[in-house]
Protein backbone atom coordinates (compact mmCIF):
# COMPACT_ATOMS: atom_id res chain seq x y z
CA UNK A 1 0.00 0.00 0.00
CA UNK A 2 1.29 3.35 -0.72
CA UNK A 3 -1.58 5.51 0.73
CA UNK A 4 -1.48 5.83 4.72
CA UNK A 5 -4.30 3.06 4.80
CA UNK A 6 -6.82 5.50 5.87
CA UNK A 7 -9.42 5.21 2.57
CA UNK A 8 -9.11 1.64 3.11
CA UNK A 9 -9.58 1.57 7.34
CA UNK A 10 -12.28 4.09 6.99
CA UNK A 11 -14.21 1.81 4.25
CA UNK A 12 -13.61 -1.46 6.07
CA UNK A 13 -13.86 -0.26 9.83
CA UNK A 14 -18.12 -1.31 10.51
CA UNK A 15 -16.45 -4.91 9.00
CA UNK A 16 -14.00 -4.83 11.26
CA UNK A 17 -16.05 -4.01 14.37
CA UNK A 18 -18.26 -6.88 13.23
CA UNK A 19 -15.27 -9.42 12.50
CA UNK A 20 -16.52 -9.86 9.22
CA UNK A 21 -13.00 -9.05 7.91
CA UNK A 22 -10.62 -11.76 6.32
CA UNK A 23 -7.65 -12.46 8.55
CA UNK A 24 -5.41 -10.45 6.41
CA UNK A 25 -7.13 -7.34 6.25
CA UNK A 26 -8.04 -7.69 9.73
CA UNK A 27 -4.40 -7.38 10.71
CA UNK A 28 -3.98 -4.76 8.21
CA UNK A 29 -6.48 -2.73 9.99
CA UNK A 30 -5.53 -3.67 12.93
CA UNK A 31 -2.06 -2.61 12.29
CA UNK A 32 -3.46 0.50 10.67
CA UNK A 33 -4.80 1.71 14.05
CA UNK A 34 -2.18 1.39 15.81
CA UNK A 35 -0.61 3.90 13.86
CA UNK A 36 -3.73 6.04 13.25
CA UNK A 37 -5.08 8.44 15.87
CA UNK A 38 -7.82 9.60 13.23
CA UNK A 39 -9.26 6.02 12.60
CA UNK A 40 -9.06 4.82 16.26
CA UNK A 41 -11.47 7.63 17.31
CA UNK A 42 -13.35 6.60 14.23
CA UNK A 43 -13.21 3.08 15.05
CA UNK A 44 -13.90 4.36 19.47
CA UNK A 45 -17.10 5.46 18.47
CA UNK A 46 -18.32 2.65 16.46
CA UNK A 47 -17.48 0.20 19.14
CA UNK A 48 -19.31 2.40 22.10
CA UNK A 49 -22.09 3.08 19.54
CA UNK A 50 -22.08 -1.04 19.71
CA UNK A 51 -21.50 -1.42 23.61
CA UNK A 52 -24.43 1.12 24.53
CA UNK A 53 -27.12 -0.61 21.80
CA UNK A 54 -26.09 -3.93 23.52
CA UNK A 55 -26.20 -2.38 27.10
CA UNK A 56 -29.41 -0.63 26.50
CA UNK A 57 -31.51 -3.60 24.78
CA UNK A 58 -31.28 -6.06 27.82
CA UNK A 59 -34.75 -7.38 28.96
CA UNK A 60 -35.99 -9.92 31.04
CA UNK A 61 -39.14 -12.30 29.73
CA UNK A 62 -42.23 -11.26 32.09
CA UNK A 63 -43.05 -14.67 34.34
CA UNK A 64 -46.18 -14.70 33.11
CA UNK A 65 -44.57 -14.98 29.64
CA UNK A 66 -42.69 -17.44 30.65
CA UNK A 67 -45.56 -19.53 32.35
CA UNK A 68 -47.53 -19.34 29.11
CA UNK A 69 -45.24 -20.22 26.69
CA UNK A 70 -44.09 -23.58 28.88
CA UNK A 71 -48.13 -23.99 28.60
CA UNK A 72 -47.16 -24.23 25.34
CA UNK A 73 -45.12 -27.70 25.42
CA UNK A 74 -48.35 -29.22 27.57
CA UNK B 1 -30.17 -37.77 9.26
CA UNK B 2 -28.54 -40.10 11.03
CA UNK B 3 -31.04 -40.06 13.73
CA UNK B 4 -34.34 -41.30 14.05
CA UNK B 5 -36.60 -39.33 15.02
CA UNK B 6 -37.01 -38.51 18.91
CA UNK B 7 -40.01 -39.87 20.59
CA UNK B 8 -42.46 -36.30 21.66
CA UNK B 9 -40.92 -37.22 25.34
CA UNK B 10 -37.56 -36.48 23.65
CA UNK B 11 -38.64 -33.52 21.89
CA UNK B 12 -40.50 -31.86 24.95
CA UNK B 13 -37.67 -31.82 27.03
CA UNK B 14 -34.83 -31.32 24.03
CA UNK B 15 -36.91 -28.40 23.52
CA UNK B 16 -36.97 -26.83 27.33
CA UNK B 17 -34.04 -27.53 27.32
CA UNK B 18 -32.38 -25.71 24.32
CA UNK B 19 -35.05 -23.48 23.02
CA UNK B 20 -36.64 -21.61 26.27
CA UNK B 21 -32.78 -20.28 27.30
CA UNK B 22 -33.47 -17.63 24.43
CA UNK B 23 -36.59 -16.37 25.81
CA UNK B 24 -35.07 -13.10 27.57
CA UNK B 25 -33.05 -12.52 24.10
CA UNK B 26 -35.87 -13.16 22.14
CA UNK B 27 -38.02 -11.07 24.16
CA UNK B 28 -35.87 -8.37 23.95
CA UNK B 29 -35.87 -8.53 20.53
CA UNK B 30 -39.61 -8.85 20.56
CA UNK B 31 -39.41 -5.61 22.60
CA UNK B 32 -37.57 -3.22 20.15
CA UNK B 33 -39.39 -4.74 17.11
CA UNK B 34 -43.22 -4.65 18.55
CA UNK B 35 -41.83 -1.47 21.01
CA UNK B 36 -44.63 -2.62 23.63
CA UNK B 37 -44.63 -5.43 26.15
CA UNK B 38 -48.05 -6.93 25.66
CA UNK B 39 -47.03 -7.15 21.79
CA UNK B 40 -43.65 -8.35 22.21
CA UNK B 41 -45.20 -10.98 24.65
CA UNK B 42 -47.56 -12.16 22.07
CA UNK B 43 -44.77 -12.32 19.90
CA UNK B 44 -42.53 -14.25 21.67
CA UNK B 45 -45.44 -17.19 22.68
CA UNK B 46 -46.54 -17.15 19.13
CA UNK B 47 -42.71 -17.59 17.49
CA UNK B 48 -42.38 -20.43 20.75
CA UNK B 49 -45.59 -21.81 19.33
CA UNK B 50 -44.35 -22.07 15.83
CA UNK B 51 -41.04 -23.43 17.07
CA UNK B 52 -42.28 -25.79 19.13
CA UNK B 53 -44.16 -27.15 16.22
CA UNK B 54 -41.75 -27.32 14.09
CA UNK B 55 -38.90 -28.80 16.24
CA UNK B 56 -39.16 -32.41 14.84
CA UNK B 57 -37.80 -30.66 11.40
CA UNK B 58 -34.74 -28.43 13.35
CA UNK B 59 -31.87 -30.21 12.70
CA UNK B 60 -29.68 -30.89 15.96
CA UNK B 61 -26.04 -29.29 16.13
CA UNK B 62 -27.27 -26.71 13.38
CA UNK B 63 -27.68 -22.97 15.32
CA UNK B 64 -30.46 -23.35 16.99
CA UNK B 65 -30.51 -19.33 17.90
CA UNK B 66 -30.73 -18.17 14.34
CA UNK B 67 -33.57 -20.98 13.97
CA UNK B 68 -35.29 -19.11 16.47
CA UNK B 69 -34.99 -15.72 15.23
CA UNK B 70 -35.90 -16.63 11.75
CA UNK B 71 -39.19 -17.69 12.99
CA UNK B 72 -39.29 -14.25 15.62
CA UNK B 73 -38.64 -12.37 12.61
CA UNK B 74 -41.16 -13.97 9.29
CA UNK B 75 -43.54 -13.92 12.55
CA UNK B 76 -43.32 -10.15 13.33
CA UNK B 77 -43.49 -9.23 9.46
CA UNK B 78 -46.29 -11.56 8.52
CA UNK B 79 -48.65 -10.58 11.84
CA UNK B 80 -47.26 -7.72 13.24
CA UNK B 81 -45.87 -5.26 10.83
CA UNK B 82 -49.26 -5.36 9.13
CA UNK B 83 -51.31 -3.48 11.56
CA UNK B 84 -48.62 -1.09 12.01
CA UNK B 85 -48.27 2.21 9.91
CA UNK B 86 -45.10 1.83 7.83
CA UNK B 87 -45.43 4.48 4.99
CA UNK B 88 -41.64 3.72 3.71
CA UNK B 89 -41.62 0.04 4.13
CA UNK B 90 -41.36 -1.31 0.98
CA UNK B 91 -39.00 1.78 -0.27
CA UNK B 92 -36.47 2.11 2.39
CA UNK B 93 -33.76 0.63 0.67
CA UNK B 94 -34.30 2.53 -2.72
CA UNK B 95 -34.03 6.21 -0.54
CA UNK B 96 -31.21 8.45 -1.12
CA UNK B 97 -28.72 9.29 1.84
CA UNK B 98 -30.01 12.87 1.67
CA UNK B 99 -33.84 11.51 2.36
CA UNK B 100 -32.17 9.86 5.37
CA UNK B 101 -30.92 12.94 6.70
CA UNK B 102 -27.26 14.68 6.61
CA UNK B 103 -24.58 12.49 5.16
CA UNK B 104 -22.23 14.53 6.74
CA UNK B 105 -19.34 13.41 8.66
CA UNK B 106 -20.45 13.87 12.75
CA UNK B 107 -16.98 15.21 13.75
CA UNK B 108 -13.60 15.95 12.52
CA UNK B 109 -10.54 15.37 13.74
CA UNK B 110 -9.71 13.01 16.90
CA UNK B 111 -10.33 14.83 20.06
CA UNK B 112 -13.85 15.65 18.88
CA UNK B 113 -14.32 11.63 18.14
CA UNK B 114 -12.98 10.74 21.36
CA UNK B 115 -15.37 13.33 22.80
CA UNK B 116 -18.19 12.21 20.75
CA UNK B 117 -17.88 9.01 22.15
CA UNK B 118 -17.77 9.98 25.95
CA UNK B 119 -20.85 11.76 25.52
CA UNK B 120 -22.57 8.80 23.56
CA UNK B 121 -20.88 6.48 26.79
CA UNK B 122 -22.70 8.59 28.95
CA UNK B 123 -26.05 8.58 27.64
CA UNK B 124 -28.86 6.72 29.72
CA UNK B 125 -30.28 3.75 27.94
CA UNK B 126 -33.72 5.41 27.55
CA UNK B 127 -31.84 7.50 24.96
CA UNK B 128 -30.18 5.11 23.45
CA UNK B 129 -33.62 2.97 22.93
CA UNK B 130 -35.66 6.08 21.30
CA UNK B 131 -32.94 6.68 19.00
CA UNK B 132 -33.18 3.04 17.92
CA UNK B 133 -36.59 3.36 17.84
CA UNK B 134 -36.81 6.01 15.49
CA UNK B 135 -34.59 4.68 12.53
CA UNK B 136 -36.45 2.90 9.93
CA UNK B 137 -37.32 -0.70 10.80
CA UNK B 138 -35.28 -2.85 8.52
CA UNK B 139 -32.04 -0.44 9.41
CA UNK B 140 -33.17 -1.07 13.50
CA UNK B 141 -33.33 -4.86 12.79
CA UNK B 142 -29.79 -5.12 11.30
CA UNK B 143 -28.60 -3.22 13.45
CA UNK B 144 -30.34 -4.89 16.65
CA UNK B 145 -29.27 -8.39 15.40
CA UNK B 146 -25.51 -7.49 14.33
CA UNK B 147 -24.90 -5.43 17.46
CA UNK B 148 -26.78 -6.88 20.23
CA UNK B 149 -27.20 -10.05 19.22
CA UNK B 150 -23.78 -10.40 17.34
CA UNK B 151 -25.18 -12.28 14.21
CA UNK B 152 -22.81 -12.81 10.31
CA UNK B 153 -23.90 -10.92 8.09
CA UNK B 154 -24.93 -14.31 6.23
CA UNK B 155 -27.13 -15.20 8.86
CA UNK B 156 -28.94 -11.82 9.09
CA UNK B 157 -29.19 -12.22 5.57
CA UNK B 158 -30.73 -15.67 6.24
CA UNK B 159 -32.93 -14.62 8.69
CA UNK B 160 -34.11 -11.07 6.95
CA UNK B 161 -34.57 -12.91 3.61
CA UNK B 162 -32.44 -10.70 1.70
CA UNK B 163 -28.80 -10.89 0.06
CA UNK B 164 -26.28 -9.73 1.88
CA UNK B 165 -25.08 -6.65 -0.01
CA UNK B 166 -28.48 -5.23 1.29
CA UNK B 167 -27.83 -5.88 4.84
CA UNK B 168 -24.22 -4.11 5.27
CA UNK B 169 -26.28 -1.38 2.94
CA UNK B 170 -29.11 -0.99 6.24
CA UNK B 171 -26.08 -1.68 8.55
CA UNK B 172 -23.96 0.72 7.33
CA UNK B 173 -27.24 3.37 7.25
CA UNK B 174 -29.05 2.20 10.12
CA UNK B 175 -25.57 2.68 12.26
CA UNK B 176 -25.15 6.26 10.81
CA UNK B 177 -28.94 7.60 11.41
CA UNK B 178 -28.43 5.88 14.84
CA UNK B 179 -25.21 7.89 15.64
CA UNK B 180 -26.89 10.94 14.44
CA UNK B 181 -29.71 10.64 16.84
CA UNK B 182 -27.06 9.81 19.74
CA UNK B 183 -25.09 13.03 19.17
CA UNK B 184 -28.84 14.76 19.00
CA UNK B 185 -29.58 13.35 22.31
CA UNK B 186 -25.68 14.41 23.64
CA UNK B 187 -26.53 17.65 22.21
CA UNK B 188 -29.91 18.08 24.50
CA UNK B 189 -28.02 16.59 27.52
CA UNK B 190 -25.52 19.06 27.48
CA UNK B 191 -22.44 16.46 27.21
CA UNK B 192 -19.16 18.33 25.33
CA UNK B 193 -21.30 20.95 23.75
CA UNK B 194 -18.17 22.74 22.13
CA UNK B 195 -16.85 19.12 21.00
CA UNK B 196 -20.30 18.08 19.00
CA UNK B 197 -21.53 21.36 17.95
CA UNK B 198 -19.57 22.45 15.23
CA UNK B 199 -20.92 19.18 13.41
CA UNK B 200 -23.95 20.01 11.55
CA UNK B 201 -23.09 23.33 10.75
Amino acid sequence: MTDCGCEKAKAELEEYLHRELSAEDFRDITEHLENCEDCTGEHLVGLTITQKVQRACQETAPEELRARVLEILG
Amino acid sequence: MTDATPEPQQLRALFEEQAIPFMDQLYAAAMRMTRNPADAGDLVQETYTKAYAAFAQYQQGTNLKAWLYRILTNTFINSYRKNQRQPYQNTIDDLEDWQLGSAESLTQGRTTRSAEAEAIDHLPDSDVKEALQSIPEDFRLAVYLADVEGFAYQEIADIMKTPVGTVMSRLHRGRRLLRERLADYARQRGFSEDAISGSKK
